[in-house]
């Protein structure tokens, strides 16, 4: 359907010259980017994660204490998706952790003005800090420009900015997508018993989680299992219905397809719906598996549906406000924090529920 | 097929051809060429496609888009546009786990009672008030999304068996979804070739300061119009929330008026009003449907398929306003 | 010149235009069968006919509007095919349609040189183009601000915004179709003067008015079409009203003549009592406590310059224009004001002057543009019932001799004649007992006309009570029984009996006795 609305959008456009464009994009690319672990986020022992790191001295900051400190919070998009709530909730439960004075939390909507003015706001209310979930890799530039000005410090997460670490922002947290669509291999070589044709569910077209999660995917399974076969890819958006009508298609192009592969939860879930719909079982005919974490799909798993999720956790609160106490404490911060994602199987799903937002 | 009440005579059809293959006839009739050629295409070239299971899938997939069109192409043939429809079919849905509790009827009857009061909100505007009615239903449409939001939450899981059967159950092999899109469309048919109400909206569209002064009830009839849109629209809400058995009301018919628009007027309508084409719309919709599933059915990558729609729909737009060159 | 029965001695300039054997068809009616036409340099050249004659057709066929289906057209010596109206601006022909087709929100200037504005840096030169503008406004002696838009000008200013386009392109040919129906007389002159001096320097005019005493003010020579062919061209000296009439009906003089039912004037109404009664009306801006009566049977004429608030009265019987006070009284009920529909449903109908805009609806058929007001009366539990339409369509498509290839046929295909006769019909339809007509004759050639007129006649003997807006003083001295005059927005006089002559309509129209008399000369002549 959303293709269509693409292409919509252009009759829209031509026939009324209307700039309808303003439509805004909601975040199927933000919602299901990042991951998390256990209810502390464990940064990735990797340690060629990030280029030279950054130091309180280079970024030219004043050292600050956290606890009492007035530290603002930019969340880019609705907190109607669970990803959004539980990231939002832990960044307010770590701040009250750290005793932080005062938190403010912005929303913007998925609109990249409303993020810029939410920031510009935040800095006139005198924030310290700056945690911002960003709505768009490009374009932030203006809220960026004013907290160097106004000599407060930004730490982005989930979604990376284009613009120049230790100097714009001082670092980025978030997720190693490639590495998720990799173990999405190794779980579906787990699940298929290392033998099967795999669709996949693409993400939104031209986002960066969407290719890091099949190039990680792709490659793995090129290296180390020759007996996966992957015999169609359709993008779903990101979003269930369409998950659910491209699988329903596709089931009928190529019934010989025995797993998918969803790069999120959601489109996972609408396969689900159309496998069944198709007369067959979704987990023992056709091998489902995805990323992100959302409780109904980890019920997917206890209930035999679905066959592996990888974690995405939301969680970013204690790493953030860890991550900041070790940069005012002087230690040399990577360019890219990232953190290890856990994993939701047959054996543990049902035991770790809870942890699913 | 115009609203007029019969096809043209052969004499003016003989015309139409003379006047050189022109752009009225590919406006009137390329959807249908369109549709049979792709169709025609899809049985010699693709595997699996004349099967019943194919064929049914399409029908199913492109209830929801059909039922919104027809609400559109009516509002259209007002000389109007409804913005809200994609908000309104969330609205609906957000309001079925919330009212589940009383049974699924219930459920449904007040998801579909919302359509009516938006409706009526943006006839009201645009009818009482003179609000242009691109504003008042964007207007509705930013509203619709945030009240679903708001009551709706994150998205729920639909499992109540009723609503659930409703989006995956037949009757005599038909899905009810297909039969539910078939008989609404029959309706919207004969209310708009066979009704006064019908004959009156055309007119307004036509021209509404002499339908006005034809003593016609303009404001009922536009009114009515943006009802029976929202109404629908919430219909669409409903079967698309049972089909997923799930209500997102972030996603739940997200970019829906703009699908809707397209159908229309890839149906033939044109958007200046005056004139509502059921059938071409119908056909509209079927064609995005069919061109969908072909790129799925043949695994053309993203770009490419957006790419080979935007085609289509620039040569549809092409054609419409040739036509308004020509009337001119 | 191919006309065989016509010599024309001594050819003493060039042919610039000619068409050889033209045919066109629309939706099965031939509007041209094989028509031959020539114009020459510096000559006007009129061109008559009756509604659907061919007249419109004609000319879209010259001016690249329309291709057509056979014949040729030739344009200073060699064939031309042009395949849009600006393709054969660009060659040097221009046209002023009768209604005019400008950008109202764009300045008279813009409008001027709209697709050929100069200009300077890749922008429109704005002073340049003004300029220019200003000039030729004031060569045509009309005194406009050329910066103001053109949406805010009268009709007959207007007009003389679309002459001073086509002068503005140097044209060769300059074909202006009803240039004068919107206009007054002082600009009919001004333009005429234009017109003579376009002449003198050689350009080639023709000249389309449904007003037959300009045609031998202005014009040399004449072409009638009748049916879709040329059946008469000659020099317009020598020629008779008489014969011109006959050439466009291709009937006998005689049988034109009308037979004055108006003159039984007084007696017949005497004694009944009036069907619509009016006071008060107020209208802001335009209507100071105006009253009328008609009686059943009766004609009564609205006479007045334009803004004298004509149209605006009947509008405001009718319910479409708001008023703040009044009383409107139809067969001894009142009726709402300010609604349209109340004011049908009691009986009262209106004719609008503005055809195409409050009028016909395009797109729909002559049939549902007929039924259009009594669509719930043809309907049964709100469904149509095809077959009464029909017939109802059927019976009123004969009455008034609606010329369509089928019922079914687009009514902007139509003539405006047709189209004005379609909207008669809607309105017979609803039954009325009071029917106003706006300028029922404006833009429809003579034949549609006189029927129309008798028509109007008819329907007064039928008992209907007609009133009357004309800006035809003949019309409206001979058509009505009684006239009532406006000036701005008020009753000036009402002429009756002795009174109701065209000199004293003019007086009471300018409400001045010195111009009266300068107008009672001007008729003596």
């Amino acid at each position: 359907m959303t293709r269509s609305s693409i292409v919509s959008r252009m009759v829209v456009a031509s026939a009324f010259t209307l700039a309808l464009a303003g439509c805004t994009s909601t975040g199927d690319e933000g919602s299901n980017t990042t991951g998390g672990g256990d209810d502390a986020q464990v940064v990735k022992e990797d340690p060629s994660a990030s280029g030279d790191g950054c130091t309180l001295e280079q970024y030219g900051a004043e050292k600050l204490e956290l606890a009492g400190a007035t530290v603002g919070f930019s969340q880019s998009e609705p907190d109607t998706a669970a990803f959004r709530a539980a990231e939002t909730e832990s960044i307010k439960s770590a701040a009250k952790e750290v005793g932080v004075g005062k938190l403010i939390v912005t929303n913007a909507n998925a609109e990249l003005p409303k993020q810029i003015s939410d920031i510009q706001d935040m800095l006139n209310q005198g924030v310290e800090f700056l945690i911002v979930a960003p709505v768009n890799s490009d374009g932030l530039d203006p809220a960026l420009d004013a907290a160097k000005e106004a000599g407060v410090p930004v730490l982005t997460i989930d979604r990376k900015v284009t613009n120049a670490s230790c100097e714009d922002y001082i670092a980025f947290l978030g997720s190693d997508f490639y590495d998720q669509g990799s173990r999405a291999a190794d779980a579906m070589n787990e699940a298929t018993g290392g033998e099967g044709k795999v669709a996949i569910l693409l993400g939104s077209s031209g986002n960066n989680v969407t290719d890091n999660r099949n190039a990680g995917f792709k490659d793995k399974v090129e290296s180390d299992y020759p007996g996966l076969e992957i015999v169609v890819e359709q993008t779903g958006n990101f979003a269930r219905d369409e998950g659910q009508s491209v699988t329903e298609q596709l089931l009928q192009s190529n019934p010989d397809i025995t797993a998918i592969y969803a790069h999120n939860d959601e489109m996972a879930l609408g396969a689900v719906t159309a496998i069944k719909a198709a007369g067959l079982k979704p987990g023992t005919d056709i091998k489902i598996v995805s990323i992100d974490g959302t409780r109904n799909a980890v019920q997917g798993i206890v209930d035999g549906e679905i066959n592996a999720v990888i974690e995405s956790n939301p969680r970013f609160g204690p790493l953030a406000f860890e991550t900041a106490q070790k940069f005012y404490d002087g230690e040399t911060i990577p360019e890219d924090v990232i953190i290890v994602d856990d994993e939701y199987t047959t054996e543990n799903a049902e035991a770790d529920l809870d942890k699913a937002f | 097929m115009t609203t007029t009440a019969t096809p043209p005579t052969r004499a003016e059809a003989e015309t139409r051809r003379r006047r050189g293959l022109d752009l009225d006839w590919v406006r009137t009739n390329g959807v249908y060429v369109a549709l049979a050629l792709l169709f025609l295409l899809n049985v010699v070239w693709t595997n699996n496609f004349l099967t019943e299971r194919t064929l049914l899938l399409q029908l199913i997939q492109v209830t929801p888009v059909v039922i919104v069109a027809l609400g559109m192409a009516l509002v259209i043939g007002t000389e109007g546009i409804d913005l809200s429809v994609g908000a309104v079919m969330a609205l609906a849905a957000a309001l079925i786990p919330l009212y589940v509790g009383y049974g699924a009827a219930m459920a449904i009857l007040i998801a579909v009672l919302v359509g009516f009061v938006t409706g009526s909100l943006a006839g009201s505007m645009v009818a009482v008030v003179g609000v242009q009615p691109i504003v008042a239903t964007l207007g509705i449409m930013v509203a619709g999304r945030g009240v679903a939001n708001l009551l709706g939450g994150e998205i729920k899981t639909i499992r109540e068996p009723g609503i659930v059967s409703l989006g995956s159950e037949s009757l005599l092999g038909v899905p009810y979804v297909v039969l539910i899109a078939a008989v609404i469309a029959a309706l919207v048919w004969f209310a708009a070739r066979r009704t006064t109400y019908g004959r009156q909206l055309v007119a307004i569209g036509g021209n509404k300061r002499a339908a006005e002064l034809a003593g016609l009830p303009v404001k009922r009839v536009v009114i009515t119009t943006y009802v029976v849109a929202g109404v629908l629209a919430a219909i669409a809400g409903v079967l698309l929330a049972a089909r997923s058995q799930a209500s997102d009301p972030t996603k739940l018919g997200q970019l829906m008026e703009l699908s809707a628009i397209t159908a229309v007027v890839i149906g033939g309508t044109p958007l200046s009003g005056g004139q509502v084409r059921i059938i071409g719309t119908i056909a509209g919709a079927l064609l995005m449907q069919l061109i969908f599933a072909t790129l799925v059915f043949h695994n053309i990558p993203d770009s490419t398929a957006q790419m080979a729609q935007a085609v289509i729909v620039i040569a549809a737009v092409y054609v419409q306003m040739g036509r308004r060159r020509s009337t001119s | 010149m191919t006309d065989p029965t016509i010599t024309v001695t001594e050819p003493r300039t060039a042919t610039v235009l000619e068409t050889a054997g033209v045919t066109k068809s629309f939706g099965g009616v031939h509007a041209l069968r094989g028509v031959d036409f020539s114009l020459a340099e510096g000559e006007v050249h009129a061109l008559v006919g009756e509604n659907g004659a061919g007249k419109s057709t004609l000319i879209k066929v010259l001016t690249g509007v329309h291709r057509p289906d056979g014949g040729e057209v030739r344009y200073r010596g060699g064939r031309v095919d042009f395949a849009q109206p600006a393709a054969a601006q660009r060659a040097g022909i221009s046209t002023i349609y009768q209604e005019v087709n400008l950008v109202p929100l764009l300045s008279v200037a813009r409008n001027i040189y709209l697709g050929r504005e100069p200009r300077r840096y890749g922008l429109i030169d704005v002073p340049t183009m003004e300029r220019d503008a200003r000039e030729l406004v004031e060569r045509l002696g009309v005194h406009i601000d050329v910066r103001e838009d053109l949406g805010r000008l009268g009709l007959g200013a207007q007009q003389m915004v679309a002459l001073a386009r086509a002068m503005s392109v140097d044209s060769r040919v300059v074909i202006m179709d009803e240039p004068t129906s919107s206009l007054e007389a002082r600009e009919v002159a001004t333009l005429f003067d234009v017109s003579r001096s376009l002449r003198d320097q050689g350009v080639g005019l023709v000249f389309v008015s449904h007003r037959l005493d300009e045609l031998w003010q202005l014009c040399d020579r004449v072409t009638v079409l009748r049916d879709g062919r040329d059946v008469h061209t000659g020099r317009m000296d020598g020629l008779t009203r008489t014969g011109l009439v006959s050439h466009m009906l291709g009937r006998d003089a005689g049988e034109l003549a009308r037979d004055g039912a108006t003159e039984f004037g007084e007696s017949h109404l005497q004694g009944r009592e009036p069907v619509l009664s009016v006071a008060g009306i107020d209208a802001r801006n335009t209507l100071r406590g105006v009253g009328l009566t008609v009686r059943p049977g009766e004609v009564l004429g609205l006479g007045g310059l334009l803004g004298s608030g004509r149209s605006e009265t009947v509008k405001a019987i009718y319910g479409a224009l708001p008023t703040q006070a009044g009383e409107v009284i139809v067969d001894g009920r009142p009726v709402h004001r300010n609604s349209v529909r109340h004011a049908l449903r009691s009986g009262v109908a209106l004719l609008s002057e503005d055809r195409k805009a409050e009028g016909i609806i395009p797109d729909l058929s002559v049939r549902d543009n007929i039924a259009l007001a009594v669509l719930p009366r043809m309907s049964r539990m709100g469904i149509v019932s095809e077959s009464r339409i029909d017939k109802l369509v059927e019976t009123f498509m004969g009455k008034l001799r609606i010329k369509a290839s089928s019922p079914r046929q687009l009514v902007r295909e139509l003539s405006g004649g047709n189209q004005q006769k379609v909207l008669i019909a809607r309105w017979l339809c609803t039954e009325p007992r009071v029917f106003l007509l706006d300028e029922p004759t404006r833009g429809i050639d003579v034949g549609a006309k006189a029927e129309v007129q008798s028509l109007i006649d008819e329907l007064a003997e039928q008992g209907l009570a007609v009133v009357l807006i004309s800006s035809e003083m003949d019309e409206l001295v001979e058509g009505a029984d009684r006239i009532v005059v406006l000036r701005d927005g008020a009753v000036e006089a009402e002429l009756d009996g002795a009174d109701l002559t065209s000199s004293a309509l003019l007086a009471a129209l300018a409400g001045d006795i010195a111009q009266a008399d300068a107008a009672a000369q001007e008729e003596d002549r």
